[in-house]
């Protein structure tokens, strides 16, 4: 599948000026002007070719920078899906970073500092979230299937920034995130020095996710790639908003107060933007490449992505040889049923969770996270019913399953980050979230049979929770939580069977 | 020596009921194999009180829980005990025995009684409109009816405000104690002329007892300043005007006096009338004992005394909110009603595919069901501050409590205790104790 998408970008991402990351270190050591001169041009020569491929410049019929085998509206459509991918990897990379911080090695002093980076990589997370579901309105305002779909890690895609990879945070990690949220114009001495340990951590330059949303723009911003007659407003009611999808997070409200689980930290700001037209559109891709790589914030609004996690890369530089403590020696790339697999720190490789509990744990991580995964497309199936007051309205159930989902993925994210990886090493590494996905996240076209898909992800809940049960403790926290969710699934049950089966005189679907 | 006496609980709340028999007993439980479900009620201890003698004539163990009698809801009657503060500090029951051993006796304690229902004075401000009940010196161990008077009603005509007795000792049960029957929960109509001999033409009242030619709360309304917030909170017509009505719910004061050694020693208690527990397996997101914890130890909490099972209590107490509310009506015709007077239009709160009833509390079932793993309290910021309650911006009402109304007409919030209980375990389990 990525052959097919991935033949498509040659043009895109031929191959950069390569930096050899152990020249760039010694340059960025000896001789920083160089360094920041060879850093810079990459990027920028980069950020001009995901911006206007000079190959596709070539004169012809065909509309600005839209490759052989596209239209227009096609090319956008290709790129919004890519999009939707960066977005997905960047938000689940980032919620395991955060899982990963803590545990009892962190030092005293530094609890507070760690709590709160915590906190403030899980809220780019959800900001993330925030833009993975903004650029599905994009595609459903252009007519186009929705993109929930990525590659499983690790992962090399080109179409990704840089090797995607489930790791524990570290100042290696960071420095791949922060280039990847970094503006075009980030080139000063530490960005040559980020961009350096970034590019020999990952093996390669670190692409901007900016310059893709401003290839995206271009394009929305040009009437002869997209017409005005692609706009499907009608689509509106099937889009998602942030009535339905913001809760109590931050909505663009310049000026108001905002506060989050910790004192002093800005909660969340969640961009979650219907499109009807082009100028709407324009304004959601322009506030996702904002939230991502501003350098600098307007006044009582949220730091950029990139701020936030320059400021905590330099934080935990300054802490020295306890920055190891402030995370859980977590697996990289940890997965559930794969007998295979490398050593437990290796970024390439995948690492099988053995431990018995632990492994059971990562099972119904997975089961979850494709509950929440087809909660939120199917969500997108079913327009917002505004008539009947009184019945349930099963888009807002999905929407409340989707967020319960993630509930549950950071209880069970919870559990897996202090479980072993390996049955015969429990002192060792720890397991931690697999996020593995599915093998389809299509849904049927028959709405009953939509919900059968969601009564199948309960049973295989409930035959791992069997399985729990035989190895966990009485009385242990685990077992509480999974007394709990086994009950909450039984109450769903409820609800989704009457969705396969409404009452007699029901409306069929 | 007995050095000073107190009455326990200093605030006991009753519950109308017109039936014959208290309620019994009960607990409500948390079923550990269904943590979701409705509370289980399972019968508790309870004191039966010989109609004759006013004595404590067994302890039984209800089979079943009955709440109602041949159709009539079973009051809640609270006991009010004397406890005694002695020499060395301890805090003791008082009995028959500790009393001969201060060279006194049953025949040296004495109670009073004083009841009242306000609730018209605090709207019209006339004097005439109290309503009060005065048991007297109460010594023996009969039952004494408490008739609410006012000034402004028909001559001989009362309220029922319910019952007093003190329990009379004995060897089995030798403690000194005063039960309080509330009344039926009935309402009391009014009338400009004398109302006429037999039931009165209005079937919703049980008898006609204000004189409205000398009061004015028939045809009542809300007008001048000094009217209280919120406003407008009793039955009227359709012209805005107050029916007249009036409830037998009252509170007031228990007093117990002993003469012990030459001195008298007095305590007081308070006791109040609440409706009944229709719903009596869940529990309100705020209540009236998460007012007095406030009171009594400050809105903020020691982190290190903070519990889990404090958070999901919370929480529980959420859904099980949830589940009594019709939030699709109250989206638009609750809180969001009474903002169109506040600057805002007639906008519902929330986004109208969220608020189904049955989705929102799996959605708070949810929240439990995560913070059993240990998880952080995440929703700690979606929490409304009790300085939100008039934040009319989109996010403002739609934090949570969501879609509820307070004390005093604005947004429901927690208590702050409530939030920094809440907010504390927000900054805690990423680094929990015994973590191997």
């Amino acid at each position: 599948m990525r052959a097919r998408i991935s033949r498509h970008l040659g043009p895109v991402l031929s191959a950069a000026p390569g930096l050899e990351p152990d020249r760039l270190l010694a340059e960025s050591a000896t001789d920083t002007d160089t360094a920041i001169d060879a850093a810079s041009d990459t990027t920028v020569a980069l950020a001009r070719r995901l911006a206007r491929p000079a190959a596709l410049a070539g004169p012809s019929d065909r509309v600005g920078p839209v490759p052989p085998e596209f239209s227009g509206r096609d090319y956008t459509i290709f790129l919004l899906r890519i999009a939707a991918e960066v977005e997905h990897t960047l938000m689940v990379q980032y919620l395991f970073a955060a899982y990963s911080l803590g545990g009892p090695d962190v030092p005293d002093s530094l609890r507070e500092q760690v709590r709160a980076w915590q906190e403030t990589i899980l809220g780019v997370a959800k900001e993330e979230m925030g833009h993975l579901i903004t650029v599905q309105n994009l595609l459903t305002v252009l007519g186009a299937a929705r993109q929930f779909d990525r590659d499983d890690y690790p992962s090399d895609s080109p179409l990704y920034p840089f090797g995607f990879r489930l790791e524990p945070l570290s100042l290696n990690s960071l420095a791949a995130y922060i280039c990847a949220e970094s503006p075009a114009d980030w080139n000063d001495a530490e960005a040559a020095q980020i961009k350096a340990r970034a590019q020999a951590d990952t093996g390669d330059v670190v692409n901007r996710v900016g310059a893709l949303f401003d290839q995206l723009i271009t394009l929305f911003e040009d009437p002869a790639i997209l017409p005005d007659n692609v706009f499907q407003p009608d689509t509106r009611v099937f889009q998602a908003g942030w009535d339905e999808w913001g809760r109590g997070y931050r909505e663009d409200q310049r000026g108001t107060e905002a506060t989050s689980v910790l004192p002093g930290l800005p909660a969340p700001e969640l961009v979650i933007l219907p499109a009807d037209s082009r100028a709407a559109a324009l304004v959601a891709l322009r506030a996702i490449a904002e939230q991502g790589e501003g350098l600098q914030a307007p006044e009582d609004e949220n730091d950029s992505h990139f701020v936030r996690f320059l400021t905590i890369y330099r934080a935990l530089d300054q802490i020295g040889p306890d920055a190891a403590k402030v995370v859980r020696p977590v697996a990289t790339n940890p997965v559930a049923g794969d007998e295979t697999g490398g050593a437990p720190g290796d970024p390439d490789t995948p690492t099988p969770i053995s431990h018995p509990e632990a492994v059971l744990w990562a099972h119904l991580f997975n089961v979850r996270y494709r509950k929440l995964l087809v909660s939120l497309s199917h969500a997108f199936e079913l327009a917002g019913d505004l008539t009947n007051l009184n019945a349930l309205s099963p888009r807002g159930w999905l929407i409340h399953r989707t967020f319960g989902e993630m509930y549950n993925l950071r209880a069970i994210a919870g559990l897996l980050v202090r479980l072993p990886l390996r049955v015969d090493d429990v002192d060792g590494p720890r397991a931690g979230p697999p996020f593995q996905m599915p093998y389809s996240l299509g849904l049927p076209s028959n709405e009953r049979n939509r919900w059968r898909v969601h009564r199948d992800l309960l049973d295989a809940a409930a035959a791992l929770y069997a399985d729990l049960r035989a190895v966990l403790a009485e009385g242990s926290e685990a077992r509480d939580y999974l007394t709990a969710v086994a009950q909450l699934d039984q109450i769903e049950r409820v609800q989704v069977e009457q969705l396969i089966t409404p009452a007699a005189g029901s409306p069929t679907p | 020596m007995i050095r000073e006496l107190r009455i326990l609980p200093p605030l006991a709340i009753a519950r109308f009921g017109a039936a014959p028999t208290p309620m019994d007993n009960y607990d409500a439980v948390v079923d550990p194999e269904r943590p979701l479900g409705h509370r289980q009620l399972r019968p508790a201890p309870t004191l039966r009180i010989d109609e004759v003698t006013g004595a404590i004539a067994e302890t039984i163990m209800p089979a079943q829980l009955a709440f109602t009698q041949n159709g009539l809801v079973r009051p809640v009657a609270p006991f009010l005990e004397v406890w005694a503060l002695t020499e060395d500090d301890r805090l003791e029951q008082l009995t028959t025995d500790l009393l001969a051993a201060e060279n006194a006796s049953v025949a040296d304690v004495r109670w009073r009684v004083r009841l009242g229902n306000l609730k018209v004075f605090r709207r019209t401000g006339q004097d005439g409109d109290r309503v009060d009940a005065d048991s007297g010196e109460i010594a023996d161990h009969d039952t004494h009816p408490l008739a609410g008077t006012a000034p402004n009603f028909w001559p001989g005509k009362s309220i029922p405000l319910g019952s007093v007795r003190f329990i009379r000792p004995t060897p089995e049960h030798p403690q000194i104690r005063l039960r309080f029957t509330p009344a039926a929960g009935f309402v009391y109509g009014a009338s400009a002329t004398a109302p006429p001999v037999g039931p009165p033409a209005d079937p919703n009242v049980r008898d006609v007892v204000y004189d409205a030619s000398r009061g004015r709360w028939l045809g009542y309304q809300d007008s001048d300043a000094t009217s209280t917030a919120p406003g407008q909170i009793f039955a009227v017509d359709a012209q805005g005007r107050s029916r007249g009505y009036l409830d037998d719910g009252c509170d007031g004061l228990i007093q117990v006096a002993v003469g012990v050694g030459g001195n008298t020693l007095t305590s007081f208690g308070r006791i109040g009338v609440g409706p009944p527990a229709y719903a009596p397996d869940g529990l309100p997101i705020r209540s009236v004992a998460d007012e007095l914890e406030q009171a009594l130890f400050g809105p903020d909490v020691d982190a290190d005394d903070v519990t889990a099972e404090q958070a999901e209590e919370i929480v529980r107490r959420a859904f099980e909110t949830v589940r009594l509310m019709n939030t699709a009506f109250m989206n638009v015709g609750g809180m969001a009603g009474h903002d169109a007077g506040q600057g805002r239009r007639r906008e519902p709160i929330m986004a109208r595919s969220l608020v189904d009833s049955t989705a929102l509390e799996q959605l708070h079932q949810s929240v439990l069901v995560s913070l059993r793993s240990g998880a952080a309290a995440w929703f700690a910021d979606v929490l409304r501050d009790y300085d939100e309650v008039g934040d009319l911006t989109n996010r403002g009402r739609r934090k949570m409590p969501a879609m509820m109304r307070g004390a005093d007409g604005q947004h429901l919030a927690l208590t702050r205790r409530q939030v920094a209980i809440i907010r504390a375990l927000a900054r805690g389990p990423v680094f929990p104790d015994g973590e191997t």
